[in-house]
């Protein structure tokens, strides 16, 4: 009898094993497809100025939802042209808001600025892309991309038909980000590059691409401006442009396991809110649009599967037959429900203010009572009048 | 005197607010004369920022306020402006009251009979008095001293509304709450701790308790005394103790008084000396600069013990003149007691010269700290120059009130026309 159940059981275990295997196999077929082991990020404010305030806001925007997606601070090369958070106009000093209201402080306590000032022009820009810098410079001002390395390239400040104004006094243009991509396809450094500028004018910067698997959005066409969303009466300066501004809204439902594709991403900012039309550049991706993930540029998700079962990598992956229903379903983590989700999405910080314990109040004033009716209790109120 | 009392406080609510409106009151809160390190008010808004953000505001060498201030601004902070009007308003009044009350206690026509018939024009009629508590509210809340720190929002004008409610209270003759005030003056600032002294003489003649070192009732009385105020100071320190959950205010506050760490440029001497001191000898001098204020405690509570009320006066000034961080605001609190010694006027003696230098001083403070720091052609000696010479003259005002005291005591001993024994005129000399 006991031997019976010792058989089943062993059966039992192959089946299981077996419907595991092919499990495995099918999501290992998912596991290699996008093709890229780390993510980076170039965040660009070209402006300085305190009307232009949006500007730092709109890069601290990303920057903040791609932090908070998991790329760190390694990987990420962000550019401010002028400061704004210790800015003598700001009426709230340390602190870059990206929604009026006062909502959502973009510049909290953790902002690494790896280009500050004067530092962010078009030659150290073109310098971090190709890679081409002084052996001199610091890792944290490099951008130590690979050839499995997928790239995103935020830009904004004020651009106009073919070029973007850097810092008020030179401009790059789109030739030239043109032929510093193809260097960088040249060198091999990168897998994917995704590209989103929100500027005025914004499609005419991505006309001259000519490298692969380059996809770009913008926030306007030639000949159309982009808009600024909505002033603050408090701070006196407009706090945010519209496309980063639904860019944002977009971003903040995003968690690292989130399934979202480009596709989503192109719809961000419809005309009726954006006023300009947002466009985008797909012909020089290889992969269709509809099965890039946003996390694939925007965050840094290192898949990780558990597996205690070896995996036969040189036969292509094939389908096998789905296995024997019914049984034991072994547990399965997906990467999902490993994290908090809730708690990812739509992050708010919490402003706290400091309040002194209630022991302390109440004690302190249980005092002043004593003393008071120690004094005027016993002393007639007419000697002090 | 509550209707020109009324009138003298909207008259200097007017020129304070007329004056926190204008563009000078950046101007004045910047002052170094005016702010000290332990009272400006950017540092108090920098520690409740600071708290706000989850970091105890002790951590640094910004804030050196004590936790109850903290607690106290943590609800006012909108409203500064109010509260030190109201505090400034609020000791004048008190200042002004505890003058009448000590003025009423005064039995005129008993002490006519003790001295010498000549003497009568020493002793001051109540015509004459009528008018000098009016004249104290005045010399306080029109003292352009008292106008600066209140417009810089300076905390010293509440530690000065806490003096004067401690001085109210002595004088009252309430022990507990003199013992509760000076408590919690001390532990704003430590130098009240020589007030001690004053207000156990005063509150001992006020019982009748004789001042003498063998009589078991003096001794008890002190020890009375002392059981409250360090009882009542115990329970103050543990109580900041729980605002913010630990002892980190004690080297920040009483520590940073003690062993001035920070010699930003004051009224004070402490800063010219410390900043040219070689570390090694730091330390000795410390201990004797800060001897320096309470030493005089023991010799003039020696001498005055029959006149309390003028050793308060005379330890405010002493506390103002040779304290840590001084700020004209703490020479204002003892400014304002000069009319209730007015009839000592006729025995003082260099009152032209230090109301000239006082005046002089007060006046090139912002000149040579614009020629040293902003135009670069004078240095920090021209400054510390005419500090000293504020602190000279303030010492020469202070010492010049206590020859008159003195003298007029010894005046209506002795009488006012002093004869030799031949008959002719006689001088006294100060020896």
């Amino acid at each position: 009898y006991v031997r019976g159940i010792f058989k089943n059981l062993h059966g039992w275990f192959i089946n299981c094993l077996r419907y595991l295997f092919c499990c495995f196999q099918d999501r290992a077929g998912q596991f290699f497809s996008s093709g890229h082991t780390n993510n980076w990020a170039v965040l660009v404010c070209t402006s300085r100025f305190w009307f232009n305030y949006r500007h730092v806001a709109n890069t601290l925007s990303v920057y903040r939802s791609v932090k908070r997606l998991g790329i760190p601070d390694s990987h990420i090369v962000l550019m401010l042209a002028d400061d704004m958070a210790c800015n003598h106009r700001n009426p709230k000093p340390a602190t870059v808001f990206s929604h009026k209201n006062m909502e959502l402080n973009v510049y909290g306590d953790d902002v690494e600025v790896d280009y500050r000032g004067y530092e962010v022009t078009v030659e150290n820009f073109l310098r971090i892309l190709t890679g081409r810098l002084p052996p001199s410079t610091p890792r944290s001002k490099r951008l130590l991309s690979d050839d499995r390395s997928n790239i995103l390239i935020y830009l904004t400040g004020h651009g106009g038909n073919g070029f973007l104004k850097f810092q008020d006094s030179e401009e790059i243009s789109n030739v030239e980000l043109a032929d510093a991509f193809e260097q960088m396809w040249q060198k091999r450094r990168y897998n994917e590059l995704l590209f989103i500028i929100d500027t005025c004018q914004g499609a005419s910067m991505y006309e001259r691409f000519y490298s692969p698997n380059l996809m770009a959005l913008a926030s306007s066409q030639v000949g159309e401006d982009s808009l600024s969303h909505q002033p603050d009466l408090a701070i006196g300066v407009h706090l945010m442009d519209r496309y980063t501004f639904y860019l944002l809204e977009f971003l903040e439902d995003i968690h690292p396991a989130s399934k979202t594709n480009m596709n989503d991403l192109f719809k961000v900012c419809p005309k009726s809110q954006c006023v300009s039309t947002p466009g985008h550049r797909t012909d020089l991706f290889l992969r269709d649009p509809g099965s890039v993930l946003i996390t694939d540029f925007f965050g840094s998700v290192r898949k990780v599967e558990l597996t205690m079962e070896t995996i036969n990598l040189t036969d292509p992956i094939e389908q096998l037959e789905s296995a024997e229903s019914g049984e034991l379903q072994k547990e399965m983590h997906t990467y999902a429900d490993q994290l908090p989700v809730s708690e990812i999405i739509h992050q708010k910080p919490k402003q706290k203010d400091w309040h002194p314990p209630d022991g302390f109040i109440l004690g302190l004033w249980t005092l002043i009572l004593l003393v008071f009716f120690q004094t005027y209790g016993v002393k007639h109120l007419k000697h002090i009048f | 005197m509550a209707a020109p009392l009324t009138l003298l406080l909207l008259v200097a609510v007017t020129v304070r607010a007329a004056l926190f409106r204008s563009s000078l009151s950046e101007l004045i809160s910047e002052r170094v004369e005016v702010v000290s390190p332990l009272t400006a008010w950017k540092r108090v808004i920098e520690g409740l920022a600071l708290l706000d953000l989850g970091v105890s505001p002790y951590s640094g060498d910004v804030f050196h306020e004590t936790p109850l201030t903290i607690y106290l601004f943590h609800f006012l902070v909108d409203y500064a402006e109010v509260t030190f009007m109201v505090s400034v308003a609020g000791s004048s009044v008190v200042v002004t009251y505890l003058i009448l009350f000590q003025f009423r206690k005064q039995k005129f026509a008993l002490e006519a009979d003790r001295y010498p018939l000549d003497c009568l024009e020493l002793i001051r009629s109540p015509k004459e008095m009528y008018y000098i508590p009016l004249k104290v509210a005045m010399f306080y809340l029109l003292n352009p001293f008292t106008i600066l720190s209140c417009v810089a929002k300076s905390t010293c004008g509440l530690n000065n509304a806490i003096i004067a409610l401690f001085i109210l209270s002595t004088i009252k003759g309430n022990v507990l709450l003199s013992a509760i005030f000076l408590s919690l003056a001390t532990y704003q600032s430590i130098y009240p701790l020589t007030l001690c002294a004053p207000a156990l003489l005063y509150l001992m003649q006020r019982q009748y308790i004789p001042v003498n070192f063998r009589r078991a009732s003096f001794w008890w009385f002190i020890v009375q005394y002392a059981f409250m105020y360090l009882g009542s100071l115990f329970v103050i320190i543990c109580l900041s103790f729980f605002l913010l959950g630990s002892w980190d205010y004690l080297p920040s506050v009483y520590g940073f008084i003690l062993s001035v760490p920070d010699l930003t440029p004051n009224i004070g001497l402490f800063w010219y000396f410390f900043a040219e001191m070689f570390e090694h000898f730091r330390l000795f001098f410390l201990c004797v600069f800060q001897i320096n204020v309470f030493f005089y405690t023991i010799p003039l509570s020696i001498k005055l013990k029959e006149h309390p009320v003028f050793l308060i006066f005379m330890q405010l000034a002493v506390i103002s003149i040779f304290k840590s961080y001084p700020t004209v605001g703490d020479i204002s609190l003892y400014m304002a007691f000069l009319p209730v010694w007015s009839h000592l006027h006729r025995f003082l003696r260099n009152i032209f010269l230090v109301s000239c230098v006082l005046l002089a001083c007060s006046a090139l403070f912002p000149v040579l700290w614009h020629l040293w720091i902003y135009a670069g052609s004078a240095n920090s000696n021209f400054y510390y120059a005419i500090t000293l010479l504020f602190n000279v003259a303030q010492i020469l005002l202070v010492s010049d009130y206590f020859y008159a005291f003195l003298r007029r005591e010894h005046h209506l001993t002795y009488g006012l026309y002093l004869k030799r024994k031949d008959g002719s005129e006689a001088t006294l000399v100060l020896k």
